[in-house]
């Protein structure tokens, strides 16, 4: 009621010169505030069972009121095989992102500054690939990985989760190569400095916002990847935090609610906090689409 | 020489992206299998895989999942609330806007083992879970929604997760919406749905049909966020294409059919594809 009220007196500002209206204004608003708090309880509720299990000393699989502890927490770091889950994912996140970074940064320089032949239908073509699901190539990589012996290792999922970011980091970080002006570099030229020393220090100071945030995307996308340790990787010594959820999930004989919901929390919240970084950056550059799935 | 910085890149795409994709057309075209004699040695077998393909009704089946998930959960509801919500969310005298825009894009942030997991707990057959606890308070009989309704239950979920993309794509959209332009359409009589209908929605056509090409490529991709929650099952109720693929060909073992199915989806998708990256103008 409280709401209506102050809906009612910031509309009654507002239009000063109808009175009468101003009611049917607040009736409007008040549901327009319905419909939108709907939305985000529609949105929030679902992770209601994650929350409340990860600190509920009997945590089942559904929503119950938790008896409060951090055990569950404490559970999943001295447990002997969910920590490894979480090195691993750390693991393979960070060196793919890495490895994804290092090859992009100079490939992003080269589509920037050089018009080499062919360089518009690569950018095409990087664009393009963004468009293959996952799922659609994912039987014959498995083959070529086997042949390749790059099948269940480390090695081999990063080298794909690194190719995989690799067209979303080419694409923003030339876009933030292409702002910094190319005088800077040629004025470090007459000051006697090497092409690749122009680059050290005028390029890789300046592209700093616009390598954090695809640091940031590349991170996400390898963290929270599903099908593809599911595919490469057999030995749960290798599995991810995506995959070692999905087998305790599916785990029928016994699954210890408790610490899947504290694992679901910890392996939410790195995304879920690099995106606050991300979010204000992101939108403007105009591949905004690539932080979904 | 500058060029050759490009080396690494071109060469990490080429042999885990391109390749794969090529080797897949080739793989398609055999009887290749996971295992056994057929894995060592494979038979060329021209386009029987195809032909078992397009006379399958478990293949076709899965096409059609694979339509009505992604007309009802993408195109529909995801367009729809995705709206609803940049609309809401443009109001100048709505309060909180930060906090309402943080809950809706939590279900796209958060990984999707993480997502499917949630709602495992929501569509729980139990009395406790919490779709049936809430159609308790209406007085409904619990129900076990991923049994009774999967197709509808997954529609869900996924509109649950894409909300914010799409709202995000029409609130980029709607800046360019001049606000004298609605007032003067409200001055002028016209309520919301017909300012909405003849105003707004005719100046960010444009947008939209990029977004919704978007959101229908993306989601024909979809496996993990049903994957986890079904299977596929119960019977072949939620068998996407994509989870076909993944069942044949790591399951039963067979490659070459595997690798078939993934060529017809490639192709659907090139179509959109390439229609979409010619509509978004992108500048190089």
């Amino acid at each position: 009621m409280a709401t209506a009220a102050t809906l009612e007196k910031s509309t009654a500002t507002v239009r000063k010169p109808h009175r009468r209206m101003s009611r049917v204004m607040a009736v409007r608003q008040a549901m327009q505030y319905v419909l939108i708090v709907l939305l985000a309880l529609f949105c929030l509720v679902p992770f209601a069972w994650m929350v409340l299990s990860a600190v509920d000393a009997q945590a089942g699989p559904t929503v119950q009121s938790p008896e409060f502890t951090l055990d569950n927490f404490v559970r999943f770091f001295t447990k002997a095989d969910t920590p490894r889950l979480l090195a691993n994912s750390l693991l393979i996140s960070v060196s793919a992102t890495a490895l994804n970074l290092a090859c992009g940064i100079f490939g992003a320089y080269a589509l920037s500054r050089i018009r080499f032949r062919g360089r518009k239908t690569f950018m095409f073509s990087i664009l393009l690939i963004r468009v293959i699901p996952p799922p659609a190539t994912i039987v014959a990589l498995y083959l070529m990985m086997v042949k390749m012996s790059l099948d269940n290792s480390y090695l081999g999922l990063i080298l794909v989760e690194a190719a995989a970011a690799l067209p979303v980091t080419l694409w923003l970080l030339k876009g933030a190569i292409d702002a910094i002006p190319f005088e800077l570099e040629e004025a470090a030229w007459m000051d006697g400095s090497t092409r690749f020393g122009a680059i050290r220090k005028i390029v890789f100071p300046l592209v700093g916002p616009g390598l954090g945030a695809a640091a940031l995307i590349a991170f996400m996308a390898v963290w929270g990847d599903f099908l593809t340790p599911l595919v490469l990787l057999q030995s749960p010594d290798l599995y991810p935090l995506s995959i070692g959820l999905f087998r305790a999930f599916t785990a029928f004989n016994q699954v210890d609610w408790g610490v899947l919901a504290a694992s679901a929390v910890i392996y939410m919240t790195p995304p879920a906090i690099l995106y606050g970084f991300l979010r204000r950056y992101l939108f403007r550059a105009s591949i905004g689409s690539a932080v979904k799935g | 020489m500058l060029p050759l910085l490009l080396g690494p890149s071109v060469l990490l795409i080429a042999v885990f992206v391109i390749a794969p994709a090529v080797y897949g057309i080739y793989l398609g075209f055999t009887n290749t299998q996971l295992t056994g004699f057929a894995a060592r040695d494979p038979d060329f077998v021209g386009l029987d895989n195809y032909q078992n393909l397009l006379t399958s009704d478990e293949f076709l089946g899965s096409l059609g999942h694979t339509a009505q998930f992604v007309f009802f959960s993408a195109i529909i509801g995801q367009t729809i609330l995705g709206m609803a919500a940049a609309l809401l969310l443009r109001k100048k005298w709505l309060r909180g806007k930060g906090l309402f825009g943080a809950a809706i894009l939590l279900p796209m942030v958060v990984p999707e083992v993480v997502a499917s997991l949630t709602w495992a707990s929501v569509l729980s057959p139990r009395d406790e879970g919490t779709f049936n606890r809430l159609i308790g308070l209406f007085g409904g009989a619990s129900a076990a929604p991923l049994q009774e309704a999967p197709m509808l239950s997954i529609i869900i979920v996924n509109i649950w997760r894409g909300i914010a993309l799409a709202m995000i794509m029409f609130q980029a959209a709607l800046e360019d919406v001049p606000d004298e332009l609605i007032e003067a359409a409200r001055v002028d009589g016209a309520g919301a749905m017909r300012v909405f209908r003849y105003v707004t929605l005719p100046l960010i056509r444009g947008p939209v049909f990029l977004y919704l090409l978007l959101t229908t490529i993306t989601t024909v991709g979809v496996f993990g966020l049903v994957y986890f929650l079904t299977q596929g099952g119960p019977g072949s109720a939620t068998q996407l294409t994509s989870i076909y693929i993944y069942q044949h060909a790591f399951q039963y073992s067979q490659i070459g059919l595997g690798s078939a199915a993934s060529v017809i989806l490639l192709a659907l998708l090139l179509v959109l594809g390439l229609t979409y990256v010619r509509l978004s103008k992108v500048e190089v």
